[in-house]
């Protein structure tokens, strides 16, 4: 299986801040990749270096064959970075949708504007994934008049339908009343089953469990632990691991 | 607020329902007494402009027709201060656009040019920038309409306070739209457009609407260039060719008072259409 997201030697400071220390990891084409640690260890930050929300200070980025080294500078970068962001969708914490358009609209902004793409075309293939996220009947409501659930789901449409090669989570239950959780869940790991890869923060360890192919911990900007869901959640090598697991367990994670 | 009248209907009504009912009351009863106070100050201008010698005291009397004379001639400046007001309101909107831009440039020179021009302006009377345009200009050659000076003075002025309000309504769309929007692969200039303008020109609405209202009557500061026929050019000049300065001001008053109150009926009704859809 081919390589879709290699990070290399990664460094990120924020000021004197060293968030990311030397960071590098590989994701498979249609692995799930679930990512957990301790707030504040570096999880947003490692993610949003991926499509360069955030530059990094030092190391190297490829997305499907497209690297980027960091540090650079120009129009050629920019054009990568740009194409690095169309082979990643990327779905926030607090959902982000653009609170003047429409549920349809916001699916269709990606591919119409950015790619260029027919708008018909663009309005079938965003009902399409609307309603695969069971949200087709509301595509004419705006985001205000929807759930934090249904939110996330449209988010998580608006992202699909930019057709990207990797989805980047981040921690995207977090903001959600618990009775929410479940349906967004469920939206991922259809998504998940679809056959796309994944990278995704989160504190839902029963999703971690279920549906990642691999869990990696952070701490302190550094990624501790990698392995199969069982062996980081019953035998955790690094004591970190076992008090994260422990945190998690006893519900104040 | 139908849901407490109708909802409660032939039920018992809880303690709350009648606090709020009373409350109500109160409300209702306050809004009527100051509606009946402002119909007697109203009367009371009426009556102390009525040439009646009432207890003694004798009131101013108005030349009625001199009023009904020159009613037309005056209402005549009304499109002309709203044709003002609205090419002013327009520049003011695009410079106070820029300036805003200007203050997120981390380009120094834009970044300067904007504050440079806001504090220019602020830092100088509305009155002194008008004359500049229609009096000054000349000297070095250059000669604009009245209209034009009157147009140019008052919209770079207000845009330079109204930069402030689309600062404002920039600063009110967060970081997470922005964010949204890259993570799309949209540019800097999409996302400014379909993402973060929209939105900020939303806020600035009901603002606005404000410095438009405001604007309609510092327009008169227009007439003293002398050529452009608004309201209050129309009544200076009929008051003072006929020695009815007092006729004329009024009826300017009056004219400019009723103006305004329907620009701020029409404002309240916009303001209450763009907070019920959030759209
Ligand atoms: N934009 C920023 N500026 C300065 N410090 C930041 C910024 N973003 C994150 N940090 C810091 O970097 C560290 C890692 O943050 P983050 O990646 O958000 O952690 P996590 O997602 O694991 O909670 C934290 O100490 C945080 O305060
Ligand atoms: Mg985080």
């Amino acid at each position: 299986m081919s390589t879709i997201v290699k990070i290399s030697n990664l460094d990120k400071y924020f000021g004197r801040l060293h968030v990311l220390k030397n960071v590098s990891l590989e994701v498979a084409e249609r692995e799930v990749v679930c990512l957990i640690g301790r707030s504040g260890s570096g999880k947003s930050t490692l993610l949003r270096c991926i499509n360069f929300l955030e530059e990094p200070s030092h190391g190297s980025i490829e997305v499907d064959g497209l690297h980027v080294n960091s540090g650079e500078k120009g129009r050629a970068h920019r054009q990568l970075v740009h194409d690095v962001r169309l082979k990643t969708g990327m779905v926030f914490q607090e959902f982000n949708l653009f609170p003047h358009m429409s549920v349809l609209e916001n699916v269709i902004e990606g591919p119409v504007t950015v790619k260029g793409m027919d708008r018909q075309q663009a309005i079938e293939l965003a009902e399409h994934n609307l309603d695969s996220v069971g949200l087709l009947f509301k595509k004419d409501e705006y985001p205000n008049r929807l759930s934090g659930g249904q939110k996330q789901r449209v988010a998580i449409a608006r992202a699909l339908t930019m057709e990207p090669r990797v989805m980047l989570f981040d921690e995207p239950t977090s903001a959600l009343d618990p009775e929410l959780i479940g349906e967004v869940l469920n939206v991922m790991k259809k998504v998940a089953k679809d056959g796309m890869t994944m990278l995704v923060v989160t504190h839902e360890m029963g999703f971690a469990r279920e549906v990642a192919d691999r869990v990696i911990v952070m701490a302190d900007g550094e990624l501790i632990e990698d392995g199969k869901p069982e062996q980081i959640f019953n035998e955790p090598k690094d004591p970190r691991t076992e008090a994260l697991i422990v945190r998690y367990r006893t519900g104040s994670g | 607020m139908s849901a407490f009248g109708t909802e409660n209907k032939g039920e018992v009504k809880s303690q709350g329902d009648l606090l709020f009912e009373a409350q109500q009351r109160q409300k209702q009863r306050f809004n009527r007494n100051v509606g009946a106070s402002w119909g007697i100050f109203f009367l009371i201008i009426v009556y102390f402009f009525s040439g009646q010698n009432f207890l003694g005291i004798k009131t101013i009397e108005l030349n009625t027709e001199f009023i009904i004379n020159n009613m037309g001639f005056i209402a005549k400046g009304l499109p002309q201060t709203l044709l003002v007001s609205v090419l002013a309101i327009t520049l003011a909107m695009i410079l106070a656009l820029l300036a805003a831009l200007g203050r997120l440039s981390t380009f120094p020179p834009l970044y300067a040019l904007s504050t440079f021009y806001v504090s220019l302006i602020r830092g100088t009377p509305l009155y002194l920038q008008i004359f500049f345009f229609f009096l000054a200009l000349p000297q070095l050659g250059i000669v604009l309409t009245g209209l034009l000076a009157g147009v140019l003075a008052l919209g770079l002025n207000y845009g330079a306070y109204m930069s402030e309000i689309f600062r404002a309504g920039l600063a009110s769309v967060g970081k997470g739209q922005i964010e949204a929007a890259a993570a799309l692969g949209m540019t800097p200039w999409q996302t400014m457009r379909r993402v973060v303008l929209p939105q900020a020109l939303r806020f600035a609405i009901p603002p606005v609407g404000n410095e438009f209202i405001a604007m309609t009557k510092d327009s008169a500061l227009v007439s003293a260039t002398g050529f452009v026929q608004e309201i209050m050019w129309r009544a200076t000049r009929v008051g003072r060719a006929q020695f009815n300065n007092l006729e004329a001001l009024i009826m300017a008053a009056v004219f400019y008072w009723v103006m305004t109150l329907i620009l701020t009926y029409v404002q309240s009704i916009i303001e209450a259409r763009l907070s019920k859809g959030d759209r």
